[in-house]
């Protein structure tokens, strides 16, 4: 599973990789602009966050101990997996359709505010999953 | 992709993803969702494992199903879920058992 998963990613960074340097040579030889080049290479880094979040709520890992902690783990792996696919999309759409100036400041505002979104709903998971547990204890 | 359409179309199916949304159930608490027969709602499960849709863990005798979806299945579940695919076709609900009957005595 491990060693699919980093062949998925080495895979996905030589397309990356590879890319750069066709669209460097196709700039060179003047058949793409370097904003063009430059918004290829940014709506392939969005697709490529898309498609690596939308497998985030499929890595649940082993089980837990409390249906609690079960629950809420899966609540936040799909609240992370969904602010972040739609982040990258929006990220790609932005790169592809926006004026350079608006793509390079919304990009970056639409992937922080979703990273916002994912670590402000896991942490408040896990408090609120250790304040129930630290409750029951208590009793 | 099949294997994933072929368990999103079945409306049974997809109420046990909806259940699952909730939280982790077992075999047994599931089925009591449901008026049909355990074999039946066996090869439910055994459709939905195969996709990789559902997780199951077994302790003991007890096998507790977890959600297992990615975006893209969450969101077509939740397209065919407003469109209703599926609905009001019962044949298919029970075709998978009816296959593993046919398996059995055959």
């Amino acid at each position: 599973m491990i060693t699919k998963r980093l062949a998925v990613a080495v895979a996905l960074a030589a397309t990356i990789l590879a890319v750069a340097a066709a669209l460097r040579y196709a700039e060179g030889a003047g058949t793409v602009s370097a904003e063009g080049a430059r918004r290829i290479m940014q709506v392939l880094v969005g697709l490529s966050l898309a498609a690596y979040a939308n497998f985030m709520p499929k890595q649940i890992g082993r089980a837990r101990r409390s249906p609690e902690a079960e629950s809420r783990t899966q609540a936040a792996l799909r609240v992370g997996g969904w602010s972040m696919t739609l982040a990258g999309l929006a990220y790609a759409g932005l790169w592809a359709l926006a004026p350079l100036r608006v793509a390079d400041v919304a990009s970056m505002i639409v992937v922080a505010a979703a990273l916002a979104v994912t670590l402000g709903y896991a942490i408040w998971s896990f408090t609120a999953c250790r304040s129930a547990a630290d409750a029951q204890v208590g009793r | 992709m099949s294997k994933v359409f072929k368990a999103l179309a079945v409306p049974t199916r997809r109420k046990v993803l909806q259940l699952l949304r909730r939280r982790p159930m077992t075999a047994g608490e599931l089925s009591e969702h449901f008026p049909v027969s355990k074999p039946t709602m066996s090869a439910h499960f055994a459709v939905l494992r195969e996709a990789d849709l559902v997780d199951a863990g077994k302790q003991g005798t007890t096998i507790t199903y977890r959600l297992k979806l990615s975006v893209l299945e969450d969101a077509l579940l939740g397209f065919s879920q407003a469109f209703g695919i599926g609905v009001g076709d019962a044949g298919p609900a029970d075709e998978p058992a009816l296959e593993i009957t046919k398996g059995r005595t055959s």
